[in-house]
């Protein structure tokens, strides 16, 4: 029962005028802003100037050598925090009773502003990258872990009858059924994790460190060379987001 | 050939009519060009009777229902309640659709007085009046339930104490008992008829359940498949009041078989059709 | 969660803290044995001491209402600017065809890292931390409100049409309240994202409110003291967590 008139679809054409116009918009707004001199100087700076920031980051040297630093340390927290996320998730998904004592405290814990143990990581592990190492580790381990648990627990049962049927050890018990089963969560897991453990890496190098990119901002900050800065974040938010995107479809080019 | 409306007996003479629809026809636009859903339908009600309109499934019956209801425009032809035109829903005209129509968070009580408070009746009385069609739809007691807590069955009995809660001159209903098991079904039918005659309701039914059309109505239009027309009108004279008994009655098995005659070479028309569109298509 | 056949609800409850408690109790000997150095790991005895200290004496109430006013006000956003943008976007097909991927975007993208930009523009005050806290937790609003409201089952709209209801009323009587569940629950969303972004924040540029009190007490190498304001901060969140989830079951239910 269609209503009389009903609307018809949008045109592709119209949809592009609107995204166009907007996006002008927004940069004519952030140009005019950054001229009219409302604002200290450089607060907002123009977008010549970012792009000049931009252009400067990228051919100072010193941007590679923190990149470094900062893959690396993310790198490590992935590995370290992916593989005790791995572990436990196992252990409390795999057992019912375990699982429930233990569960609901990596699920409460999760949605907690984890940058708050950093101070504490700072006493234990010093400015160093091991802190930032921690950090990510942290951030890692939660979604790792609840998304491997969830998946272990909705291994269809006769697989696993059939598998104690056999006598599998519980070597080939991991390796044949709890392994197969456990790939797309683990992979689903990792994709959260990834995302939060950039921000947590990068944020913990804001706060205290002695390189690595998140450094990098604080100290064009306390320089106030704001294209820089501004520069600096603008690439850092966007290689987050691209390697976020490309991580998403590196999983569904696996999925059947 | 299409039957024309010049065949059917115009209860009452068109003038006393409760409802007259004449040479009603609706095309659809479609990629594959028009799609005539309806062709030539007319017929009339009158005052308290019960006509049922029945067809196979794709016969345009629910087009007929919208239109009727003022939710979709004839493409030529002419619907009347009373002596107004409809172009639009109109006051006189309750429907009870199909799905699950009630509100889920309004109360049973608040579902059935949807009606009278958008005609800005105010609470006490919308409620008394509420309270009267609730009793007789049989869920006295559950005004303060919401419809999560009722079953499939007595939902739709919101939705009609709903459709009676305005007092309309014609209620009009697209399936309602479809999702129903059978003897829900037979149940809520003796339901229906026990509120049509305290009421002298004048009741439109659309439907493709036999059994509901022969045990409910007093006249039964079949129609064809696609384009759906009125094939046949057959006058069900069976006593009135009726109850669910009746279903085991000789007459009752007569009609069931005649309407079912008209109805098997529609509804295989149909289903050739489908199967034609399913090959072909994908 | 599985439930154990023939095990009562509260076992699991009791051993959890049961678990935590031998936990700090075997902390607290490796660190009286010297095995763990206490000037890294404060006694647990110790921070239960300083957890007490920390509410009375640091005055924990006023950091706590700071960050809970900024996060209402952030909070506040996501309803009047949240909420009525998604209705826009669900009623205006167009712009939801060339917005909706943004949106689906920033819901997804680490605003956080964006803290420098904001720092400098609204300055070293609450503001910078109410407007990014909001940036991070509108999108899920929007997204929650544009499938609640374009999710409306037609067969409720036709029960208005045929009551010959005017577009407003069939809005407010019909499909708001049809989405109310769907809105709640990106309301819900939001909130979390919001007040982790708060605290977050907060510490990072320390200024007021709970995450700049754990900053605060680990500049003073007030070891105690700081490990007791984390825990403090994770109960706040848990608790935060709960009653939200709490308050969206309870308003779904009666919606």
């Amino acid at each position: 029962m269609t209503k009389p008139g009903a609307d018809r679809m949008a045109g592709p054409s119209r949809v592009l005028v609107i995204r166009v116009v907007t996006i002008a918009v927004l940069l004519v707004l952030w140009e005019l802003t950054a001229r009219s001199g409302y604002l200290y100087q450089d607060v907002v700076p123009t977008l010549s100037a970012i792009a000049g920031g931009i252009f400067e980051i990228v051919s100072n040297p010193d941007f590679y050598g923190h990149l470094q630093v900062t893959l690396l340390e993310i790198a490590l927290a992935l590995a370290i925090g992916g593989f005790l996320g791995v572990v436990v998730g196992i252990v409390i998904g795999a057992n019912p009773f375990v699982g429930q004592i233990f569960e609901p405290l990596i699920y409460y814990l999760g949605p907690t502003p984890k940058i708050i143990f950093f101070p504490l990581l700072i006493m234990w592990f010093g400015i160093g990258e091991a802190s930032k190492v921690a950090m990510g580790t942290i951030s890692t381990f939660f979604p790792v872990a609840l998304s491997v648990a969830a998946g272990i627990r909705h291994i269809d049962p006769v697989l696993i009858r059939v598998g104690r049927s056999y006598r599998a050890n519980a070597l080939q018990m991991a390796t044949k059924i709890y392994f197969p089963a456990m790939r797309e969560p683990f992979i689903n897991g990792i994709r959260l994790a990834f995302g939060v453990s950039v921000i947590g890496v990068l944020l913990a190098e804001t706060k205290f460190a002695r390189d690595g990119l998140g450094f990098m901002v604080t100290r064009l900050y306390q320089q106030f060379d704001m294209p820089a800065m501004y520069g600096l974040v603008i690439i850092i938010f966007a290689f987050a987001i691209a390697v976020n995107w490309l991580l998403g479809r590196f999983v569904h080019a696996g999925k059947p | 050939m299409l039957q024309t409306s010049g065949e059917f007996a115009m209860t009452n003479g068109e003038q006393d009519a409760v409802l007259s629809v004449r040479n009603v026809v609706k095309e659809f636009a479609t990629a594959e060009g028009p799609l005539r859903a309806v062709d030539d339908v007319s017929f009339s009600v009158g005052k308290g009777e019960f006509v049922t309109v029945i067809g196979p499934s794709g016969c345009g019956k629910s087009t007929l229902f919208a239109m009727i209801g003022g939710l979709l425009h004839a493409s030529s032809g002419e619907i009347r309640i009373g002596k107004e035109k409809i172009t639009a829903p109109h006051r006189s005209i309750s429907m009870v659709f199909q799905e699950e129509s009630t509100f889920p968070w309004r109360t049973v009580i608040d579902n059935v007085a949807f009606p009278l408070e958008i005609a800005g009746v105010n609470k006490n009385e919308r409620y008394d009046r509420a309270h009267v069609f609730i009793r007789m739809v049989g869920l006295g007691g559950f005004e303060k339930r919401y419809p999560g807590e009722l079953s499939g069955g007595m939902r739709q009995r919101v939705s009609i104490a709903r459709a009676l809660a305005s007092q309309p001159d014609l209620l009009l209903m697209d399936e309602p008992f479809a999702a129903l098991d059978e003897q829900t079904r037979l149940l809520l039918g003796d339901k229906v008829l026990q509120i049509q005659q305290e009421l002298n309701q004048t009741i439109v039914l659309i439907t493709h359940n036999i059994t509901e059309a022969v045990q409910l109505s007093d006249r039964i239009m079949v129609m064809s498949y696609r384009p759906g027309t009125l094939k046949r009108e057959i006058k069900i004279d069976l006593p009135r009041p009726r109850s669910s008994e009746i279903v085991s009655s000789d007459e009752f098995g007569h009609y069931v078989a005649t309407i079912w005659g008209d109805l098997r070479e529609e509804a295989s028309r149909g289903m050739q059709d489908a199967e034609e569109r399913g090959a072909g298509g994908k | 969660m599985n439930g154990y056949a023939g095990v009562s609800r509260y076992v699991p409850f009791v051993l959890r803290w049961l678990a935590l408690g031998v936990v700090l109790l075997v902390i607290e000997v490796l660190i009286g044995v010297g095995a763990i150095n206490e000037y890294v790991v404060p006694r647990p005895s110790a921070i239960f001491g300083a957890l007490y200290r920390v509410v009375v004496e640091e005055h924990v109430m006023t950091y706590f209402l700071i960050t809970l006013g900024e996060v209402l006000a952030a909070a506040a956003g996501l309803v009047l600017v949240g909420i009525p943008f998604g209705v826009f976007l669900a009623r205006k097909r167009d712009y939801w065809s060339a917005w909706g991927n943004w949106v689906a975007g920033l819901a997804a993208a680490p605003v956080v890292l964006l803290y420098p930009l904001f720092l400098v523009v609204f300055g070293r005050s609450p503001l910078t931390i109410i407007m990014i806290s909001f940036v991070t937790g509108v999108a899920p609003v929007i997204l929650k409100t544009v499938e609640g409201i374009s999710g409306t089952r037609k067969v409720l709209l036709d029960v208005g049409r045929s009551f010959n209801l005017t577009e407003w009323q069939s809005f407010w009587k019909i499909v708001i309240p049809s989405a109310l569940p769907a809105m709640f629950l990106g309301l819900r969303l939001g909130l979390i994202y919001t007040m982790i972004t708060v605290v977050a924040v907060e510490y990072l540029i320390t200024l007021g409110g709970l995450g700049s009190l754990v900053g605060e007490l680990a500049e003073r190498y007030d070891l105690a003291a700081t490990y007791a304001a984390v825990c403090f901060v994770v109960a706040v969140s848990v608790v935060f967590f709960l009653v939200v989830e709490r308050l969206e079951h309870w308003l779904r239910l009666s919606a």
